[in-house]
């Protein structure tokens, strides 16, 4: 019941999240600057008549006020309707559901590949030599400041341009996903290790756990099977930065591997004032944002129940 | 058609700047008077492409997959509905227009056999070929050309280039199934020119009337190819369209294309491209990185090609000639003689792009050199106009000053790849030399766009209008082009001169080549006197293909490839 409770809650939040999220970026898109009409039909390339600029005008309720077009655009978001795009004359469902599938796709591969590589380098290194642990610590801090365009542009000069291993751009297949996915992943992977090693140590000092050595447990056995679900909760409370980095460092990689998705929608939709794409897109991810905390909560309580208390 | 490729991030660049950071320039700068890589000749003074061009050399090998990547997705196929660059070469892939447009300006046949114009300039009769289908087997006749010409104008169409170019046409009619009668409100001698540029193709009547809205994403058109498949910012493929027989007759080439498929990639990264050419994993390359040139050119596999667009070459600088100090043709004058436009050419074309003085693509139909040199770059020359023009003081650093009021103005312009921001400053520098102090402010698109057409800015910097007739000129600097109410203009630094006016007015009204001619010759003549902006470089479209690419004709109108007469040598691997 108090589960049940909890969610229900959560998700009220969860919709007073997008209704914040849908208003600053309709008030943030009006600010920006620029006459919206204008970007549709105009560009630099462009001689639209005034009378298309007014049907324009008219057809997306550019004249009217703007808290009429705010309330009507809230309107039809009640009722699921997320409008067309301004620029690519397709429904907003319809311009993320074809970009959707290979953003997850590079998210996700990206997300197991770092905490895979985090756990295999915490568990590994935590409390062993002192030169061992300093060099890979050392690495993941270098990893984790580099910015994700130079980790990709590193490995596409060593795998694509030299080795000719893997393809330089394009979505087709595993080995166009597997460059920008650790483009993505390892400077996450690197704080994920770092804050991962930092609470295996603390939690290595822990008198249970000299108890479990003393009963005669291996030390594999003791970080797997006693350390290891104790330090992950500072790592899990981490997830809504993950989350963050995924998509912001989408919006790059996929620009630089020529890759479809919504990092790149997401970009053209911002340079052409295209509203209720960019609007289609942040609501997207703060519903996704949403969800991952829910979930980071329920995860945390499940880890360790003494947070259901709290 | 300006540059339409926007890049808001380059992080490839920004990555090779951090990697390669302190490597020098590989050579000092030199001017390039002729194009590498072409084999132009000089007829009158005037640089020619060659004619083999143009024109199919021999028949090609048939079948095989061309693989072609391209910088960016135009986001839809709907011809009429956009203004965006890529619809040069693309349209020309699914579609064919009624005239073609023949490199030297010579309008010839393509789906109108041949045409008529009244005496007074105001109707055209066009008779049609009566074998052309379209690709859902609609027919194509007289009520096609007059159902194309609607939705050009339709403003539910949205078209942003299309209708401005047909802005005078009245009204169409029916007068059999194969013969279409044009009535214009004016005159309009640039019409069967734009009607060969490829945004003003011919979409399928049926797909017009009944799904309109497809045309986006999977456009009908009777041209040499069909879309099979579209994946938005990834690529298209295309297939050839079984029984096309009605290319231009103007280009030499019989029947269907040679080719049996086309994969389109689009591939944002200029560096990509190039790799995935030079790696075998692409055949061609649009919008090949002029920094990539000379590798590509030392590279026996490829072969790099350079083609200036028609119409109006690129500008640095475009004057709101409203504000002090440009309202006085004297500091326009200097402004244009101070700026090194070899330096800009090298800066931004890496040797590869031309400088340019005057106001009109060499290959424009009417150009004249006649004002090639008037605004030759001349320092020394440029300080005596600015003396005369009485800002003849100095502030403490450097910059003139006339009446206690400094010569300075601000640049706008927006992250664009045709003008970056190092020539922006190479501009900035240049101008600086001479005591005029020039701020640079760099603003998002659509913020630029707003200013420019409402006349809010002292300069502006880059662009270039690119179409295939001396009638530019008028899109540009006529006043009529002014921005108003009732009119997006592109006379956006609301230029102003009644010779210039006359000339470029009674041009459009002309059907006298001869005199149309004469009159585009005086008209180039007056912008070197009158400098409404200052030209910087011919605007050049580089290509790059392997060596086992054949047939690469370029279209008329645009100076694209031609994809109906390109052949592979071998199958690859």
């Amino acid at each position: 019941m108090k589960l049940v409770a909890t969610v229900l809650r959560r998700l009220r939040d969860g919709v007073i999240v997008l209704w914040a999220a849908a208003s600053l970026t309709f008030l943030g898109m009006q600010h920006s600057g620029g006459d919206t009409a204008l970007a549709i039909v105009g560009g630099p390339d462009a001689m639209p008549s005034a009378e298309l600029l007014a049907q324009v005008r008219a057809e997306y309720g550019l004249d009217q006020p703007l808290w009429r077009q705010y309330l009507s655009y809230l309107g039809r978001l009640a009722q699921g309707d997320l409008g067309e795009s301004y620029r690519l004359r397709i429904s907003v469902v319809q311009a993320i559901g074809e970009q959707l599938g290979a953003t997850l796709a590079l998210a996700s591969t990206a997300a197991l590949l770092a905490v895979a590589l985090a756990l295999a380098s915490a568990l590994l290194t935590a409390n062993r030599g002192r030169r061992l642990r300093a060099l890979v610590s050392g690495g993941e801090l270098v990893l984790s400041a580099v910015p994700n365009f130079v980790i990709g542009t590193v490995l596409l000069l060593a795998f694509s341009f030299y080795f000719h291993l893997l393809p330089p751009s394009g979505s087709a297949g595993w080995q166009s996903l597997l460059l920008p996915s650790l483009a993505l992943g390892l400077p996450i992977a690197a704080l994920l290790a770092q804050v991962l090693r930092q609470s295996l140590e603390q939690v290595l000092e822990q008198p249970f756990i000299t108890q479990a050595r003393a009963r005669g447990m291996s030390d594999t056995g003791v970080r797997l099977r006693h350390a290891l679900r104790h330090a992950l909760v500072p790592l899990v409370t981490l997830a809504g930065y993950v989350f963050a980095s995924l998509l912001g460092g989408a919006v790059v990689l996929e620009l630089l591997f020529g890759r479809q998705g919504i990092g790149r929608l997401m970009l053209d939709a911002t340079a052409n004032k295209d509203v209720p794409l960019v609007l289609g897109v942040t609501l997207l991810a703060a519903a996704i944002y949403v969800l991952v905390n829910l979930l980071v909560d329920l995860l945390t309580q499940a880890i360790d129940p003494r947070t259901a208390h709290h | 058609m300006p540059a339409a490729q926007r890049h808001m991030l380059t992080p490839m660049l920004l990555a090779s700047a951090l990697l390669f950071g302190g490597c020098s320039p590989p050579a000092p700068p030199h001017t390039a008077s002729s194009l590498k890589g072409e084999a132009v000749t000089a007829v009158n003074g005037i640089m020619r492409y060659p004619a083999s061009d143009f024109v199919e050399q021999r028949e090609g090998l048939r079948g095989g997959t061309l693989r072609v990547s391209a910088a960016t997705d135009s986001g839809s196929f709907d011809i009429h509905g956009l203004s965006h660059g890529n619809m040069q070469w693309l349209g020309r892939i699914l579609f064919d227009c009624l005239v073609y447009q023949a490199e030297d300006g010579t309008l010839t046949p393509w789906l109108a056999k041949a045409w008529d114009i009244s005496a007074d300039g105001l109707t055209y009769t066009f008779h049609l070929r009566d074998d052309v289908t379209f690709s859902d087997g609609a027919r194509f006749d007289a009520e096609t050309v007059r159902l194309n010409l609607e939705h050009m104008r339709d403003p539910a169409t949205k078209s942003p280039l299309a209708a401005a170019y047909i802005a005078p046409y009245l009204k169409g009619r029916v007068i059999d199934d194969f013969t279409f009668e044009a009535t214009l409100r004016e005159p309009y001698a640039p019409f069967l020119d734009v009607l060969s540029q490829a945004w003003l193709g011919m979409i399928s009547p049926k797909q017009i009337l009944e799904a309109p809205r497809s045309i986006a994403t999977r456009p009908i058109g009777s041209g040499p190819f069909v879309l099979d498949s579209y994946v938005r910012d990834q690529g298209a493929m295309f297939s050839r369209r079984a029984g096309y027989d009605w290319s231009p007759p103007a280009i030499k080439h019989q029947g269907e294309a040679y080719l049996d498929r086309l994969e389109l990639s689009y591939v944002p990264e200029a560096m990509i491209r190039y790799t995935a050419l030079e790696a075998g994993d692409s055949d061609m390359a649009l919008d090949a990185p002029p920094q990539n040139a000379a590798a590509i050119r030392a590279n026996p596999q490829l072969t790099l090609r350079s083609r200036i667009r028609k119409g109006n070459p690129a500008r640095s600088i475009t004057f709101n000639v409203e504000r002090v100090p440009f309202d006085d043709v004297r500091v326009r004058q200097a402004m244009a003689k101070a700026i090194d436009r070899d330096g800009l050419a090298w800066i931004s074309g890496f040797g590869e792009f031309l400088a340019k003085g005057d106001y009109l693509a060499v290959n424009t139909p009417g150009y004249d050199p006649v004002a090639q040199d008037a605004l030759a770059f001349d320092p020394a020359t440029a300080n005596r106009l600015l003396d005369a023009a009485g800002w003849t003081e100095r502030a403490a650093d450097g910059v003139r000053m006339r009446n206690g009021q400094r010569l300075q103005a601000t640049l706008l312009t927006y992250d664009n790849p045709a003008f970056p921001a190092n020539v922006a400053v190479a501009v900035q520098a240049d101008l600086r030399k001479i005591g005029f102090a020039m701020a640079i402010e760099v603003l998002p698109l659509t913020r630029v766009m707003q200013l420019r057409y409402a006349g809010e800015f002292d300069a502006i910097g880059g662009g270039y209008w690119h179409t295939n007739t001396a009638d530019g000129l008028y899109i540009l600097y006529h006043s009529n082009a002014i921005p108003s109410a009732r009119l997006i203009g592109q006379n956006v630094g609301h230029f102003r001169d009644a010779q210039l006016d006359q000339y470029l007015g009674e041009a459009r009204r002309s059907t006298d080549p001869q005199r149309r001619r004469e009159l585009y010759r005086l008209a180039q003549q007056r912008l070197g006197e009158t400098v409404p902006a200052v030209p910087s470089v011919e605007s050049q479209m580089l290509l790059a293909y392997r060596k086992a690419v054949g047939g690469v004709l370029f279209d008329g109108s645009h100076n694209v490839p031609l994809f109906t007469s390109v052949w592979l040598a071998k199958e690859q691997p």
